[in-house]
């Protein structure tokens, strides 16, 4: 069980703009439990974005303690945080971040093999499938839309075992069909996992059964 | 072109040590050795200051052993009682005064059976230095129209020796046992001349002269140095190689120091190409550690891009070194000059330190350049 202990933080970049008392999150003491469906819903510019980065230790300039099971994320050396990141933190950026001169398929491939593999490369096939991209798998992926460079790093994301999946605006380039084929995906991959999810938007929805829906 | 580069420095460096090791081949391989010359006989340049006093002391003689390239030394003791030969009959006289000399038996050449004496042997046995009999063929018979002899008929002459002491005079038989290239000195056994001189000795106590020495490699240029710097001489025509040794043992190293300087070199550009491949997609491998791609992972991946190539280069250098071996040999054994068809031992150590050292670099320079995507994000 992997539990998520914020103690305290105050990213750098919002020092001097939030208000203390506004946000759930922000300098206060929060915990993420194992299985939790987390929601954080705040609008543009309050830190959406850099929490999900302090989340995945890509961002270090802010205050306070991340304690991932009683273990401060500062001390974790780089391998051993790779070792976090390809067993146990699952990603999906807001900015996507693929090779834009693999192909999709080469794209989701690489994450797959990263470590040992929990898929044989069909599923790759059939979850591209589910969300409607199967024919673009073998197009370079910086020719692809939005739209479908997201449901690329949806599927990439879950090619790697995790026990907690953080997603930054996952579904901001998707149609609400689309986007109820990949989050229904998302929660079966979840569940198969018994991992839980950090997700964020800007607004309310009900594309998951949240445990808990915070403000920033 | 960092591989051109380093292809010339390995090819270079491997060439180098492969000559090297033919060169020490042919001077002590069993094939092109020459026994006469590794034996010398050394004493002191007489001068007008040292005459009478050319004796070499014991702490000399101790440094000379002490030298890597001598092998053991011998001391040549001299007769210090008067003696002469003459003819045992009338019919072929002859009569002069002699000297002899006597050094340990693994000095010499020659192996006669009767080369020993003790007191109540009334026979000496001789070895008589080959030129002596050369002057006496070439020379000396015709001055004096006198026959010819050949080894086997002077070793089958008997004649008188003659020793003078304090008490009168003591005749023993002599006769000339065998011939030698190595001393040139009358030689008679050891334990004759230990008692000769105990008996018939008019000082005691004397200093050697002379020392014979045996060393793998006469003309050693170590050796001809010594010599020199101890004013000491010896047979010239046996050492004047080393002159012509220095010059191989320079060519030899320029084009080992050519090579490494070429191999330092190449190995900066071949970082460098490292560096400059790592730094243009930096971008890429800054993603691959955010998508949780290990530092070692990383590693080995870029490890795998470069090594095949150079493993290949440093196998084709060695392949090429080995090809103008293989063919060096064939051409030189028609001018009886033998060296290893195959390469030496050293030129396949050489090539897997050249190996390591490039796995290193590679590693080293591949670990710096990973180190800086990992820090900034």
């Amino acid at each position: 069980m992997m539990t998520i202990l914020l103690d305290h933080i105050i990213p750098a970049p919002l020092k001097d703009r939030f208000s203390q008392n506004d946000s759930d999150i922000w300098n206060k003491m929060v915990e993420f439990t194992q299985g939790e469906y987390i929601k954080i819903k705040a609008p543009s510019g309050t830190g959406k974005t850099t929490l999900v980065h302090i989340l995945y230790q890509i961002r270090h300039d802010y205050e306070g303690r991340i304690l991932i099971n009683n273990q401060s994320v500062a001390d974790i050396r780089d391998d051993a945080l790779a070792l976090l990141r390809q067993m146990q933190v699952g990603i999906i950026f807001q900015d996507l971040r693929l090779f834009p001169q693999l192909t999709a398929r080469e794209n989701i491939e690489l994450k797959r093999v990263m470590q040992k593999p929990i898929y044989e490369s069909s599923v790759i096939h059939e979850m591209a499938e589910e969300l409607g991209i199967a024919r673009i798998l073998d197009q370079k992926a910086g020719l692809c839309s939005y739209g479908e460079q997201q449901r690329i790093a949806i599927i990439r994301s879950l090619m790697q075992p995790f026990e907690w999946l953080v997603m930054d605006e996952p579904f901001s380039h998707l149609d609400i069909e689309n986007t109820q084929k990949a989050a229904a995906l998302i929660a079966r991959e979840c569940q198969e996992r018994q991992a839980g999810f950090i997700i964020t938007d800007l607004d309310e929805d009900s594309h998951f059964p949240y445990s808990r829906q915070l403000h920033l | 072109m960092a591989m051109t580069g380093l292809s010339i420095a390995i090819i270079l460096i491997l060439a180098a040590v492969q000559l090297q090791a033919d060169y020490q081949d042919l001077l002590y391989s069993k094939n092109n050795r020459d026994s006469v010359a590794n034996f010398l006989v050394i004493n002191k340049i007489i001068t007008h200051q040292n005459l009478g006093a050319t004796g070499l002391t014991e702490v000399e003689i101790k440094d000379l052993q002490n030298q890597a390239y001598v092998e053991s030394v011998g001391l040549l003791t001299p007769s210090r009682f008067k003696a002469s030969i003459q003819s045992a009959s009338d019919r072929f006289p002859f009569y002069t005064d002699i000297a002899f000399e006597s050094v340990p038996k693994e000095f010499i050449d020659i192996t006669a059976k009767d080369w020993t004496w003790n007191e109540n042997a009334m026979f000496i046995p001789i070895i008589a230095p080959n030129m002596f009999l050369d002057f006496y063929n070439f020379q000396f018979s015709f001055s004096q129209n006198l026959p010819q002899l050949t080894q086997q008929v002077v070793k089958m002459i008997v004649f008188k020796v003659n020793l003078y002491g304090p008490n009168g005079m003591v005749t023993f038989n002599g006769r000339v046992v065998g011939f030698s290239d190595r001393i040139s000195s009358l030689l008679v056994p050891e334990e004759f001349m230990q008692w000769g001189n105990t008996v018939f000795g008019k000082s005691q106590h004397m200093k050697p002269s002379r020392v014979i020495i045996k060393t793998r490699d006469a003309g050693n240029p170590q050796l001809t140095a010594y010599l020199k710097e101890k004013n000491l001489v010896t047979d010239a025509d046996k050492t004047r190689f080393s002159k012509y040794r220095r010059v191989v043992d320079m060519v030899v190293s320029i084009s080992g120091i050519t090579g490494i300087i070429l191999f330092a070199f190449a190995l900066l550009v071949f970082t460098l190409f490292i560096q400059l491949t790592v730094a243009s997609s930096r971008e890429d491998i800054r993603l691959l550690v955010t998508l949780g791609t290990s530092p070692s992972q990383l590693k080995r991946f870029l490890l795998s891009r470069f090594l095949p190539a150079i493993l290949l280069i440093i196998f084709l250098s060695f392949c090429v070194v080995g090809m103008i071996q293989f063919f060096s040999a064939k051409k030189l054994s028609g001018q009886a000059i033998f060296i290893n068809k195959l390469p030496a031992t050293t030129t396949i150590l050489a090539g897997l330190l050249i190996m390591l050292i490039v796995w290193m670099v590679t590693g080293f320079s591949i670990n710096k350049c990973i180190k800086d995507p990992l820090k900034v994000q």
